[in-house]
């Protein structure tokens, strides 16, 4: 019993467990539905859709309720199958405008009923119209050219008629194949032409509408065209463009053509040609670099050969020795270039100074510029001096003296040019000559104490010339030192310091021939003289021009040196080279200060110089005079006759 | 001599002006265009339709404000959806009896259909003006919205000059018959309980008004398209 009892538990129990597995449904009330949303076409009508939940497993019924606003009137909707299922239908007679609604869905079944939430909505806004109906599309032409005319109307069920609903329409157009849809806003109007439009080809049209405030409709059905090919009016489009490039191309180059000179200015602006002197570009378009260089070289500078040694003078000084007159040669660095100026003819531009006309020695222009150029350049530094010196008068030339009792005046009667330029600048040298008189002086000082001491007999002579300044030394006198340290040949042992006075005319001064009767004064003058051979001119006279020794020189009257003078003309070498001898015939150098100079292979022997002729570099040129050395070798005097050297070519 | 000339100057000066007066007036008076009810009056008339598509305009503006401004309200200060009063929300406006559909709209006068237009501006004038003030001073609101709201008590009584100019054309036309008076007693208009609007809270008054701008509008298109069909109708 007990187990039969146990058994109908556990069977019952059983059952009870498993009978609804074994059905596999549960029965519940049925699950919230979902008012899903409410349209209205034409805003007279309206229709609510809702979802329904869960079943439950049992059939269930789904019911509207709604409310109208200001109203507890719970009505139900009565209509649930037109417009489908699971929706509610409103029909004119159930629908207000401008009235709330609060509208719930209500799904029940056998176990239940559950409702769902409620929804407010008015009619006004939730219209959304049909799409619009009798869409045409048809084909025009303006002017040769398709567009599309698209025309259609409202949907029959919205009353835009009698104002109750306002529509505004919009349109879309595409070409077939194409993804993106042309819109195009169309208002309130029902007719719109479509003008971008590319001929050949099918186009799809649609319309929709929408009300004031509502929703969009659907997109009525696609209006196919095809539109027929205007290829030909396509080719005289581009006809057209060719022809209009063609004439803006024309136009810009006129336009280039005419501003091309301007143009080329400003993209290659004018290579500034060369400006050098004797430079030829036709030379240089040749590609002759040699040539070009060459003649660079030769134009000028360095000038190679002295050929012309008139036009290479920068400027020179005509000397006119007197016949009774020593040619005294001093050295003066006053009579630097820029004292030299005479009445020059030719000038080159670049010297600054005037080159000096061998026919006129005007001393006050000389003077002149030659006081300023000594005030000037006694301040300046020497190397300056010394610079322009060693620059431009490399074609000077110094004047060669003798001794002083060869200074005849009647045989200087000659033109000696003297190129006293060249004299370089003593550093212990700054004389100040305020005046012309006194700058003479200066000069004479200058030129003594360079290398030849003029002692007593000197100052006598230059007091004399002091005294006699004004009256003697007229315009044209030019008092002509040598210039010291001219590294070209250094013909030691000037003897004397010769001044050469230069006339502007055939006179000489007074002086000299005062001073130097016999020469007396100059055998006093053993100053250490170095002369150098300077340049000459074409006339081949040899200048000799005396150089200073290292030593200092105090201004004054430099002490007396007995140095042998090389006054003598020993003889023409074989390679023409003049031999100067001293008087002394010193042999060996005691104070024979032969300086072995080798520039211009100017070499000295036992105190005798030798002259040689070869040209040598710019600075100054050695020109041996071959004829004269043959004539100097003649002097049986043993002097040297500077006028004799100095006038032979004029013989 | 001089004096002579120099009084003909003044004198035809003087009539120049006078000539102007007389005329500049009449010019003056036209080149304003006023719209006037009479159109013997010599100044410019307005068709019908030109009025109605003015008034129609100038409906539509003011439905749209509200419009914005009733979004920005639910945005910012959305009342709770499970409120039971919600339907029972009572514009003060209720009272005035309002067609509720086509039919009713189309089967009503035209007399009363532009009565219950004047009457329903009439109603918002007080309240909008009060709402913009509130919103003016309450900081909560930025300017935009209070300056929406200014301008939609503007056009409220701008369009209500603009349908009573419209009745007046039509009563002069004889469309409609002289019962639409123009000056509506306010008395009639305002609600029972003038307190009740100060209830109301803002969100409830745009509700309202949106919603009878909206009548506003349907209705004047509705006469239109009754009177002056001919253009967009």
């Amino acid at each position: 019993m007990k187990e039969v009892m146990e058994e109908a538990v556990l069977l019952f129990l059983l059952l009870v467990i498993y009978t609804p597995d074994a059905q596999g449904t549960r029965y519940s009330p049925p699950g919230k539905p979902e008012l899903t949303r409410c349209r209205s076409p034409e805003k007279e009508t309206f229709t609510c859709w809702w979802k329904p939940g869960s079943d439950g497993g049992l059939p269930t019924t789904h019911a509207l309720y709604y409310r109208k606003e200001n109203s507890d009137t719970i009505y139900e909707c009565s209509d649930y199958h037109t417009a489908g299922e699971n929706s509610c239908f409103f029909n004119k007679n159930d629908t207000s405008i401008w009235v709330n609604y609060n509208i719930t869905v209500v799904a029940s079944n056998a176990l239940g009923s559950t409702f769902s939430d409620p929804v407010d909505i008015d009619v006004v806004y939730i219209v959304k119209p049909n799409p619009p109906e009798k869409v045409t599309v048809t084909v025009m032409e303006l002017k040769e050219w398709p567009f599309l005319r698209v025309s259609w109307e409202p949907p029959h069920k919205a009353d835009t008629r009698s104002g109750w609903i306002t529509l505004i329409y919009e349109l879309r157009v595409k070409l077939e194949g194409d993804d993106e849809w042309e819109m195009h806003l169309a208002g309130q109007q029902k007719l719109f032409n479509i003008f971008s439009l590319r001929s050949g080809g099918t186009y799809h049209v649609q319309v929709r509408c929408k009300p004031d405030h509502g929703f969009w409709s659907e997109w009525s059905s696609t209006s196919h065209i095809e539109i027929p090919d205007y290829l030909h009016r396509e080719k005289s489009m581009w006809i057209l463009i060719a022809v209009f490039s063609a004439f803006i191309f024309l136009i810009l180059t006129w336009s280039l053509h005419m501003s091309s000179h301007s143009l080329k200015h400003c993209i290659l602006p004018p290579v500034p040609g060369p400006k050098i002197k004797g430079f030829d570009k036709q030379l240089l378009k040749n590609g002759k670099s040699e040539d070009l260089l060459r003649v660079l070289v030769v134009s000028d500078f360095p000038p190679t050969t002295p050929s012309n040694y008139e036009d290479m003078l920068v400027e020179y000084l005509e000397v006119y020795v007197p016949q009774e007159q020593e040619v005294l040669l001093e050295e003066s660095k006053d009579l630097h270039d820029s004292c030299l100026k005479f009445e020059g003819s030719t000038s080159d531009n670049d010297s600054g100074r005037v080159s000096c006309d061998s026919h006129t020695l005007l001393m006050d222009k000389c003077g002149e510029a030659k006081e300023e150029g000594r005030q000037t350049d006694q301040e300046d530094s020497t190397t300056e001096a010394e610079a322009q010196g060693q620059q431009k008068d490399w074609d000077q030339d110094t004047l060669m003296y003798a001794n002083g009792d060869i200074l005849s005046p009647e045989k200087s009667s000659g033109r000696v040019k003297t190129w006293p330029s060249v004299f370089s600048p003593l550093p212990q040298y700054t004389l100040s000559l305020p005046d012309q008189t006194s700058s003479l002086e200066m000069a004479k000082q200058h030129c003594y104490s360079d290398s030849l001491f003029c002692p007593g007999s000197t100052s006598s002579y230059l007091t004399h010339l002091g005294n006699n300044d004004n009256e003697t030394l007229g315009p044209g006198s030019w008092e002509i030192c040598l210039s010291n340290r001219q590294p070209y040949s250094h013909i030691p042992q000037m003897q004397t310091c010769q001044q050469v006075r230069s006339h502007s005319d055939v006179n000489i001064s007074t002086i000299a021939r005062k001073q130097e009767p016999a020469g007396l004064p100059l055998p006093f003058f053993r100053p250490t003289a170095y002369v150098e051979v300077q340049r000459f001119d074409e006339e081949d006279m040899v200048v000799l021009q005396s150089i200073v020794s290292d030593h200092g020189f105090h201004e004054g009257f430099p002490q007396m040196l007995q140095q042998e003078d090389y006054s003598k003309v020993k003889g023409v070498d074989s390679n023409n080279m003049l031999l100067l001898q001293t008087e002394a015939m010193k042999e060996d150098g005691d104070g024979c200060r032969c300086q072995d100079q080798v520039t211009n292979g100017v070499t000295e022997s036992s105190c005798t110089l030798s002259i040689s002729t070869t040209p040598h570099k710019p600075t100054a040129h050695i020109h041996t005079v071959v004829s004269t050395q043959d004539e100097m070798a003649q002097p049986a005097s043993g002097y040297v006759d500077t006028a004799t050297i100095f006038t032979l070519p004029t013989y | 001599m001089v004096s002579d000339s120099s009084l003909n100057h003044r004198l035809t000066l003087l009539f120049l002006v006078l000539v102007c007066l007389v005329f500049c007036r009449n010019l003056t008076s036209i080149g304003a265009a006023p719209i006037c009810t009479n159109a013997q009056t010599g100044c410019q008339a307005l068709s019908l339709a030109n009025l109605f598509d003015r008034v129609i305009q100038h409906s539509a503006r003011m439905h749209g404000i509200s419009n914005d401004l009733h979004s920005e309200f639910e945005q910012y200060f959305l009342p709770s959806k499970n409120q039971i009063g919600r339907v029972s929300r009572n514009c003060h406006t209720s009272t005035i009896l309002t067609p509720n559909g086509k039919e009713n709209a189309q089967r009503m006068a035209r007399e009363e259909l532009t009565e219950v237009i004047l009457k329903l501006l009439m109603a918002w004038r007080d309240p909008l003006w009060r709402f913009h003030q509130g919103m003016a001073h309450n900081h909560d609101f930025n300017n935009f919205s209070s300056n929406k709201a200014l301008e939609m008590s503007d056009m409220v009584h701008e369009l209500r000059k603009g349908v009573e100019k419209v009745a007046d054309k039509m009563q002069m036309l004889g469309i409609i018959s002289n019962s639409v008076s123009s000056q509506v007693s306010p008395e009639a208009l305002l609600p029972s309980d003038s307190a009740e609007w100060h209830l109301m809270r803002d969100y409830d008054l745009l509700y309202c008004f949106r919603r009878d701008s909206n009548k506003v509008q349907n209705y004047l298109k509705i006469l239109k398209c009754r009177i002056v069909p001919e253009h967009g109708c």
